[in-house]
């Protein structure tokens, strides 16, 4: 069995399993049993003044027979007294000394107000903080989450306010809604900040009633716009996770959040350069239990791949990151459809005809079969066929052997450049 | 014509004068495809100028420059 445990930026779990901030960890009654379900650690939903929330408050998106593909809330921080939160959290705490705890924090942007609450809840025992620059409604509106997250130099400001005071880690999370993501994770580390977690929700609508022409949801017949989270928006923050991963200037741990549903997402995060991960919709959509089948599954792979700790799955698909300028452009793949498989829905044939590069011939073989067949030498590759095809094993891309040699974007920008600007010309072959 | 039909006939083309000893002395791309211009010194040949539309055959030209430009690398370490 291998070992799970991480070591975040300092703070130590007994696994890289953690609530986010949200709903499932709005009290310490959630996080007990969150723990004893097998949870390693858990943001404590955000603290700072008080709100008062709406009534309703949550939709979903369910997309053909997924039920919540995505998620969309309208709910803001905690709605209870400091007070009543820091006692639970101690206790809390007190019971489960080995998990972690989080808190995650949000107050207006003024130096005084970010000391004040850092001391409160330092005092009281935490693992670790994590600073709320995300959140996209109702308190952006007042100068907070997303508001403050969506400029840099707010966001190193109050970090670096934080960073006076405080004698635990300190955790950014950062805003999707933002051009790149990076700029903000770097100024953030400019900041002083240990560590990043990200990303926060999305701005989002969940939908429109088309009987009652309602938003979805709607507060007495009004909406406001919300934060989508769930499955959904997994490879949006797959790739901004793997962006602040390969950028030298960020170079701190990173949390990953973002439609993490199972042991298999995890080890995507991590692989892209999570140390550790945080869950919410999954939780919301099926309880603290599922941490079981996502603890198992984990501890499986670890075992298959002769792993002896999950942190050697850090970041070892960085480096397989690139930008679009340095792929290879003479490596090709072309489709291939297995006959014994194919089931002659023709959907890979609509597709390509309709979407891609005409290239799967509808025929009949030599014992009157119909069958679809593709003409290799004009198919790009585009994996479309393949990705429509609902028969197992009926279409493999298969990459071609012995083409040309590697030549990217860039390299080829390059070479152009340097037959243009010489007066001789350039030898071939 | 299929794709690969197009991209055949303007490789052929760029493979015949690499054949006779042209060399590529510009490639200017624009809106219509690239302007490739290829010369030749002994014996003294060209400007010949080809139109290359596919997105194979620019790939192939400049995947030629850059085999080239390996070999030299390969030669001056040598």
């Amino acid at each position: 069995m291998a070992d799970l445990s991480i070591d975040f930026a300092g703070i130590k779990s007994p696994n890289p399993f953690w609530l986010a901030s949200a709903p499932p960890t709005n009290t310490g009654y959630q996080v007990q049993r969150a723990f004893e379900a097998g949870w390693g650690g858990a943001v404590w939903k955000t603290l700072g003044e008080p709100v008062i929330n709406t009534s309703a408050r949550f939709a979903a998106v369910h997309f053909g027979g997924q039920r919540v593909a995505g998620f969309n809330n309208i709910e803001l921080i905690t709605d209870r007294p400091l007070e009543v939160n820091l006692k639970e959290i101690y206790e809390t705490k007190r019971r489960f000394p080995d998990h972690t705890i989080i808190a995650s924090l949000m107050v207006e942007p003024k130096r005084e107000k970010w000391h004040e609450i850092v001391k409160r809840v330092e005092a009281i025992g935490v693992d670790g903080l994590e600073l709320n620059f995300g959140c996209p409604h109702g308190m952006a509106e007042r100068g907070m989450g997303a508001a403050s997250g969506q400029q840099p130099d707010l966001v190193q400001a109050q970090t670096a306010w934080v960073k006076e005071v405080a004698t635990t880690p300190v955790i950014v999370k950062l805003t999707p809604n933002i051009t790149d993501i990076t700029v903000v994770a770097r100024h953030a580390v400019k900041g002083g900040a240990d560590a990043i977690s990200l990303i926060n929700t999305i701005n989002s609508l969940a939908g429109v009633d088309i009987h009652s022409w309602n938003t979805i949801p709607n507060v007495g017949g009004q909406g406001a716009h919300g934060g989508y989270c769930g499955p959904a928006v997994k490879p949006i923050a797959l790739s901004m996770v793997a962006e602040c991963a390969r950028d030298r200037e960020v170079g701190v741990p990173i949390s990953g959040i973002g439609g993490i549903s199972t042991w298999q997402d995890v080890v995507e995060f991590m692989l892209m350069g999570s140390t550790g991960i945080q869950v919410c919709t999954a939780v919301m959509h099926h309880g603290f239990r599922i941490v079981e089948e996502m603890i198992d599954g984990l501890n499986h792979y670890l075992d298959e791949k002769g792993l002896a700790s999950v942190t050697e799955l850090i970041g070892k698909s960085v480096p397989r990151y690139s930008n679009w300028g340095d792929l290879d452009l003479n490596y090709q793949v072309v489709a291939r459809i297995n006959e014994e498989n194919c089931i002659n829905c023709n959907k890979c044939h609509i597709a390509c005809e309709d979407a891609s590069h005409q290239c799967i011939d509808m025929l009949t073989n030599a014992e009157g079969k119909a069958i679809l067949q593709v003409r290799e030498e004009d198919c790009v590759g585009c994996n479309l066929c393949s990705i429509v095809c609902p028969a197992d094993g009926a279409i493999d891309m298969i990459a071609l052997e012995g083409g040309a040699a590697p030549m990217s974007w860039n390299q080829r920008s390059r070479i152009i450049s340097g037959v243009n600007g010489s007066y001789s010309e350039a030898e071939v072959g | 014509m299929s794709a690969f039909a197009e991209f055949d006939r303007e490789r052929q083309e760029i493979d015949n004068l690499v054949g006779l000893g042209y060399n590529v002395a510009g490639i200017y791309e624009d809106l219509d495809g690239a302007r490739v211009t290829f010369i030749r010194r002994e014996p003294a040949g060209g400007p010949v100028e080809l139109l290359l539309l596919t997105a194979d055959a620019r790939k192939h030209v400049t995947t030629l420059l850059v085999g080239g430009s390996r070999q030299a690398a390969a030669e001056i370490h040598r």
